[in-house]
């Protein structure tokens, strides 16, 4: 594994970038259900534009390239001129066909056209990056999946991410306003929290470069895996099982399958006109939970 | 809360509204000079109701749900009380129906 | 300092580039900007585009109907192609006073089938589609780019424009300024006189979903046909105006209100429109109808008397910017006029650039001139003040709906009365005398006449 990765010395690492080119704002049809985009909102969540950014910074601190790459129709070639814009030094359509919304989501079969298109194209990559719940339809199993067809080591739900010395060093959001430091081996896949940084702005010059440029367009597949129906009935969700509480008094036991007496953090509502009383309200609970 | 039947609340309104907010405001007002302000026209002549009057005279004002138009600098009385410019390219309101 | 566009913005003193980046900018992808780039692409010029949306159309919101017809010289055969929801067969004007109306109601089936006439559509659909010409014939779009400042030499020849974006100078032989109603680059070269306030109104519009069905069968259309409503008497006292138009499956419907009268009523653009939504002749129309959208922008509705000049030393100013809206009561046009004003102004900047002689820009308000950019608004350079004068605003819907109530209530065994005596007793009660109605009928007459 070591023989791929760039601290050995070798030329030239690339880094990829993965972004997901999704409309935030799709409305809804509350009666029927249906999800109605528009090509003209759409482009890379924030967490892809966090990735873009961890990207750029990292190919340039390791001398390398950095290449953005989204598997989508061809309405988002606008979100990869952006990204060239920015500052990546090469940008990749997977095309796809448009989404229908009678074929089912897999992210297996989304990372296969992704790591085929990126092997033929544009060689091993040392670092695949993306944002959290990126490259597919947001299940988040792509980066995991992209892992195993690359052979590569995987990190998620990261907040912080910095290379110096040969060496990936990344910080994780845990639940709970825990972190957990990573070491990340090469080559990897990585996916990003919107967290710590924003995408640069690009310049002018490199944004009428951009404008012009020729975007390289690969023809891709996601066929998902046919789904087999072997019966069809009501979801009935199975009974949980949990295991009989320790204590051996019966009144005990009771209390503790309940969860009375015990201690936990009661919710509360918090009720305040003084805009700074509950600006510090929000900011203690999302340091609680670990948000900050 | 003297919303009519069939109306809907001025948030829901807005709601329906896509603003790509930037993280700079582009709209910056010197509440010094409102206090001596009369009319504060900007309070309801603002189609997005982003100027607030403060007990003290002043005004609270937000950027972030601003369609840009530009009605606030002009029916200004305080001179140069609002500091306005256009947001960052691309940030901002973006028109679907317009 | 972060570069900003805004009434205090200024323009920049450099020196003469050597090679300019470009030879036009036009700024602004709206109707007169992308025609504009269109023409001088066309004529083989490079032209940069650009726009401070992250699309064409992002930023604008208009109130009704796209005439199309100057497209003629620009595109052929545009009626197949342009992106329109419904094209008008009928229309009308209305008079609202308390909760009457009078309505004037036109329909010809002339204007639902090529070559047209007048269409609804959704900026965003319609402007994205004219960049998309002027990008196909060769110019740069270049998107959520503001322009902030002018590059101006020290003699006063502009050279250019500075945007936001890092590194963000661009320099070009032409700059043509379609910025808008907010206009800061006319305002920086000094071409904007007086007091903006007076004469901008704003535009509060809600659009309105209902399904295409009971859009046809409350308007009474078919198909592809749609309406579009004018109204007059509906803003509360305030100078102003309504209207209401049909998209495929949503409803326009919105208001128009003058800046200095809406400062001073107190009144909020919301509430008035509600009230407005609540007429008697209106709430059936949007009965039921979801929002969709809510938006608002500035309308220069001046005329004639309050454009800013029109070519500055390099620099040519169109569409919004150059305050090329027609609110002449019953006309009220604006994109045609956009339209207009960047192709002449794209062509005027394409034969200067070919001569290599800014003089020529000059021929810009010529153009203007002897079409119906400039030939309109002369001849209606009156009707804004009319339009939006007093009497108009607030006696004449009250004394129009007097006279027509007096005229069809029959009030057996009265004999029925004359119109004159009518007209007589209504302008009383509403303090108009008949010289007053004398004079505006002649002001009337002189104007649109």
């Amino acid at each position: 594994m070591a023989a791929r990765a760039w601290c050995s010395g070798m030329a030239d690492p690339l880094v990829v970038v993965l972004l997901r080119w999704t409309d935030a704002r799709a409305r809804i049809d509350p009666l029927s259900g249906e999800v109605e985009s528009d090509p003209r909102g759409a482009g890379p969540s924030e967490a892809d534009r966090c990735a873009l950014e961890h990207g750029l910074r990292i190919a340039e601190a390791a001398g390398g390239r950095c290449v953005a790459v989204t598997l989508a129709p061809e309405e988002a070639t606008e979100l990869l001129r952006d990204a060239l814009a920015c500052g990546a030094d090469a940008v990749l359509r997977v095309a796809v066909a448009p989404w229908d919304p009678r074929v089912p989501d897999s992210g297996a079969a989304t990372a296969r056209a992704l790591a085929t298109a990126i092997r033929a194209e544009l060689g091993e990559p040392s670092l695949v990056l993306t944002g959290d719940h990126s490259a597919d339809r947001g299940t988040g199993s792509t980066p995991a999946f992209l892992a195993a067809e690359l052979d590569c080591a995987q990190a998620l739900g990261l907040v912080r991410l910095s290379y110096a010395d040969g060496e990936l060093r990344a910080l994780r959001r845990l639940d709970r306003g825990r972190r957990e430091r990573l070491a990340i081996p090469l080559p990897a896949v990585c996916s990003v929290e919107p967290a710590g940084l924003r995408l640069r702005r690009a310049s002018l010059p490199s944004t009428l470069a951009a404008r012009t440029a020729a975007i390289p367009v690969v023809a891709g597949t996601v066929e998902a895996e046919p789904v087999t129906a072997h019966a069809a009935r009501p979801l009935r969700p199975r009974a949980k099982e949990l295991p009989a509480p320790r204590e051996a008094d019966p009144r005990l036991r009771l209390l503790r399958l309940t969860g009375a007496h015990e201690e936990r953090e009661p919710p509360r509502v918090v009720v305040t006109d003084d805009p700074a009383e509950a600006a510090d309200e929000l900011l203690d609970y999302l340091r609680g939970k670990g948000y900050l | 809360m003297n919303q009519r039947y069939g109306d809907i609340s001025f948030e829901d309104r807005m709601a329906q509204v896509d603003f790509r907010v930037a993280e700079e405001p582009h709209i910056v007002v010197d509440t010094d000079v409102c206090r001596s302000c009369t009319t504060k026209a900007c309070v309801h002549a603002c189609p997005a109701n982003l100027f607030v009057p403060t007990a003290e005279g002043g005004i609270l004002f937000n950027y972030e749900q601003c369609f840009e138009c530009g009605t606030c600098y002009l029916v200004c009385d305080g001179g140069d009380a609002i500091s306005w410019s256009y947001p960052d390219g691309g940030q901002g309101v973006v028109f679907r129906h317009g | 300092m972060r570069e900003r566009a805004g009434p205090a913005s200024t323009a920049v003193i450099v020196d003469q580039p050597r090679r300019p980046d470009f030879d036009a900018i036009v700024v602004g992808a709206g109707p007169a900007g992308s025609a504009a780039a269109l023409e001088l692409a066309r004529a083989g010029h490079s032209v940069a585009l650009l726009e401070r949306g992250p699309f064409p159309g992002a930023k604008n919101v208009y109130g009704g109907v796209v005439y199309g017809r100057v497209l003629d010289e620009l595109i052929p055969r545009w009626y197949d192609e342009m992106p329109v929801q419904r094209w008008v067969t009928r229309r009308q004007t209305m008079v609202l006073d308390g909760e009457r109306s009078m309505t004037v109601d036109f329909r010809s089936q002339n204007w639902g089938s090529a070559p047209y006439n007048g269409a609804t559509t959704y900026r965003a659909e319609f402007d994205e589609w004219l960049a998309g010409h002027a990008q196909k014939a060769g110019a740069v779009l270049v998107p959520s780019t503001v322009a902030t400042r002018l590059l101006r030499t020290e003699s006063g020849r502009i050279v250019g424009v500075r945007t936001d974006r890092p590194d963000g100078d661009l320099t070009a032989t032409v700059v043509i300024a379609c910025d808008g109603v907010n206009s800061f680059l006319a305002k920086q070269a000094g071409l904007v006189p007086g007091d903006q306030a007076a004469h901008t109104t704003l535009g509060v519009k809600e659009t309105l979903a209902l399904p295409r069905k009971t859009i046809d069968e409350r308007f009474g259309v078919s198909a592809n046909e749609g309406v579009d409503i004018e109204m007059l008497g509906c803003t509360q006292g305030i100078p102003g105006g309504g209207f209401l138009y049909t998209n495929a499956e949503t409803l326009s419907v919105g208001l128009v209100l003058g800046l200095r009268g809406l400062a001073e009523s107190g009144r909020r653009p919301e509430e008035i429109l509600a009230e407005l939504k609540r007429h008697p002749s209106i709430q059936p129309l949007v009965r039921g109808a979801e929002l969709v959208e809510y938006s608002a922008h500035l309308i220069p509705e001046g005329g004639y008397d309050t454009m800013p000049r029109l070519v500055g030393d390099g620099l040519l100013v169109a569409g919004d910017a150059a305050a090329m809206c027609l609110a002449a009561g019953i006309w009220l046009e604006g994109v045609n006029f956009a339209l207009g004003s960047g192709m002449y102004a794209g062509r005027a900047a394409a034969s200067a650039l070919a001569a290599g002689d800014l003089a020529g820009l000059r021929e810009y308000k010529r153009l203007l001139e002897s079409s119906f950019v400039l030939a309109d608004h002369k001849k209606l350079r009156k009707a804004p003040g009319l339009v939006l004068s007093e009497r108009m605003q607030r006696r004449y819907p009250g004394l129009v709906c007097d006279l027509v109530e007096g005229m069809f209530t029959v009030e057996n065994p009265r004999p029925k009365p004359g119109v004159r005596k009518l007209l007589r007793a209504s302008a009383k009660r509403h303090g108009v005398t008949l010289r007053e109605l004398a004079r505006d009928a002649l002001t009337g007459l002189r104007t649109f006449g």
